[in-house]
């Protein structure tokens, strides 16, 4: 007697899953499939967070990642860059993580250079760059912005940077935003830096989807807007581009792009997760199992 | 020995078929790659030798770690050692150039390193008061190697006291204001919510509502000081379907990041090194 077919799926080869997971990726990204997205209340809050910032203020980006995650924070990273510039909000760059500052970089010379021609090093933005100390820098920066950063990133001395030449301490900033994909990043911004001046500056971060069960309880007292992972960059973005549209849409669209795979690979998840269990219960009712 | 000829068995076919896929793909696209114009499409960029070897280790060393999906090989496990041995590389002089440099040396011997390492290491106003100050962590440092020797081993749990008191202390207030009291007070909501106008909001209300029940059936599931039967009981096994659907969410996250890691290597795969669907 042979099985049911369905029953036959409890010895499938795992590699048949593992190259249906990998079609439904590739294929997505071959045909550039994109879906249309419905912003949703965290990315509008902080899409209006930014908003909010009155013109000509100066706000902090901490760029707490690395390339290992910026598949899910560099679009976000892009938007939020280009939101800061379109609004002529004074940027300030900086990383918790030592390779965030290179993200950071490579965020200003395809979005601020790019779309935003006349902002000038020194008096528009500034990059601070990395610093060791993990939270020790955010309670430092908290009371006393030029002891932990005596030069920007190059070596100029802060005090000959019009821009944060006379900044004191995270009260000059109106708006910090940390896209972190972990330790230390948006929960310490929150813990030391909100926690330090609650009414000081508002915060908003962009997390990775591993990350963001950490940072949901934050929402939305303590931060007031959140982009959750790629999803949520993709909504930002949108919100970002519909406002503020840019002559290269794949820059600040790398979100909407990845959202193609997303799709069509849960879609799969879900059909393997219904077929197991029918599997499952087909293989119990002939083997006569409870 | 009953003399049959031996025929492969399912199992030994299977396999066979997997390789020969492997090996076809493989050769596929590394012959699509060899063709693939990696300069930019417009024509308008030069051809560069070192982003094309670039490209090309990053997209075998990318095939190499994905190779593991079909099975344990040599080509993943050196793909394998390689990140292990760049990361810890990475992490050391990593940690040498932006700890030990600028908060240590910077501090003890600030021209010896401004000389030698650092020509932007900015003149401090207190150089006394700093190589004082620096020599503590040195002290502190020298103490914890002393683990690398078993008769003075003890004293490497002075800096790690040192260490964890530190910690504890530049957390503890930071913890208590902003991941409990803050928590609490944004628990703390009215169950009845109402809008700017006044009027009865029904969605904000539901919130609320699940808030509450969500809150106080997962700390009745904690609470162990009474057994968990009759109404406690019903309480605390709401209380697990509350955390497993919070769970499900955090796995459901999870998934999402991973896809993205892989649609992001496809992409470099497709668009970076085998030049389609730019």
């Amino acid at each position: 007697m042979s099985d049911s077919p369905l029953a036959r799926l409890n010895n499938l080869d795992r590699r048949w899953i593992f190259l249906a997971m990998g079609l439904s990726i590739a294929i997505p990204i071959l045909l550039k499939l994109r879906f249309p997205e419905y912003p949703g209340p965290m990315a509008r809050a902080t899409f209006n967070a930014v908003e909010a910032v009155p013109e000509g203020s100066t706000v902090l980006l901490s760029f707490d990642y690395d390339p290992a995650s910026a598949a899910e924070l560099q679009p976000m990273a892009s938007a939020l860059v280009h939101h800061c510039a379109a609004r002529k909000l004074k940027i300030v760059f900086m990383a918790l993580w030592p390779l965030g500052k290179k993200q950071a970089d490579g965020t200003i010379d395809r979005v601020l250079k790019e779309f935003h021609p006349g902002y000038q090093y020194g008096t528009d933005y500034v990059q601070l760059g990395f610093q060791s100390g993990n939270e020790g820098v955010i309670k430092l920066m908290a009371t006393n912005v030029p002891e932990q950063y005596k030069t920007d990133s190059s070596g100029t001395a802060l005090t000959s940077l019009p821009l944060v030449a006379g900044v004191k301490d995270l009260s000059a900033f109106k708006l910090v935003a940390s896209i972190s994909a972990g330790y230390p990043g948006a929960k310490e911004w929150v813990q030391y830096g909100n926690g330090a001046m609650p009414e000081a500056f508002s915060i908003v971060g962009g997390s990775t989807g591993v990350q963001v069960s950490q940072l949901l309880p934050y929402y939305p007292k303590q931060m007031e807007g959140m982009l959750v992972a790629v999803k949520g960059a993709a909504e930002y973005e949108m919100l970002v581009e519909q406002k503020y549209p840019v002559a290269k849409p794949e820059v600040i669209g790398q979100g909407r792009v990845r959202m193609g795979p997303q799709l069509v690979a849960h879609l799969l998840m879900i059909a393997l997760i219904v077929l197991g269990n029918l599997a499952m219960i087909a293989g119990r009712s002939r083997g006569g199992a409870r | 020995m009953n003399g049959t000829t031996e025929t492969p068995r399912p199992k030994q076919r299977l396999t066979l078929l997997w390789i020969s896929l492997a090996a076809l793909g493989a050769s596929l696209l590394v012959l699509r790659a060899a063709v693939a114009a990696q300069a930019d499409p417009t024509g308008e960029a030069t051809r560069s030798l070192w982003t094309t070897v670039g490209v090309w280790t990053a997209a075998l060393l990318t095939l190499g770690i994905l190779s593991f999906l079909f099975r344990d090989n040599p080509f993943y496990k050196i793909c394998e050692s390689i990140l292990i041995g760049v990361s810890a590389a990475y992490w050391m002089v990593n940690a040498f150039w932006t700890s030990l440099v600028p908060n240590l040396f910077a501090k003890l011997a600030p021209t010896l390193v401004r000389d030698t390492m650092l020509p932007s290491l900015p003149e401090s106003p207190t150089p006394i008061a700093d190589f004082v100050l620096a020599c503590v962590p040195l002290l502190l440092g020298i103490m914890l190697l002393c683990r690398l020797v078993p008769s003075v081993g003890w004293i490497s749990s002075w800096p790690i006291a040192m260490v964890i008191g530190v910690t504890a202390g530049l957390k503890l207030v930071s913890s208590i204001e902003s991941d409990f009291m803050a928590q609490v007070g944004a628990t703390v909501q009215p169950a009845l919510a109402f809008d700017a106008s006044g009027s009865f909001a029904f969605w904000a209300t539901v919130g609320a509502l699940v808030g509450i029940i969500g809150v106080l059936s997962v700390l009745t599931y904690f609470f162990f000081s009474v057994e968990h039967k009759g109404a406690v009981g019903k309480t605390a096994r709401l209380g697990i379907w509350f955390l497993m659907i919070t769970f499900g969410g955090a796995f459901g996250l999870t998934v999402m990041g991973r896809i993205t890691l892989l649609a992001q290597r496809f992409e470099f795969l497709f668009r970076d090194w085998l030049g389609i669907g730019g």
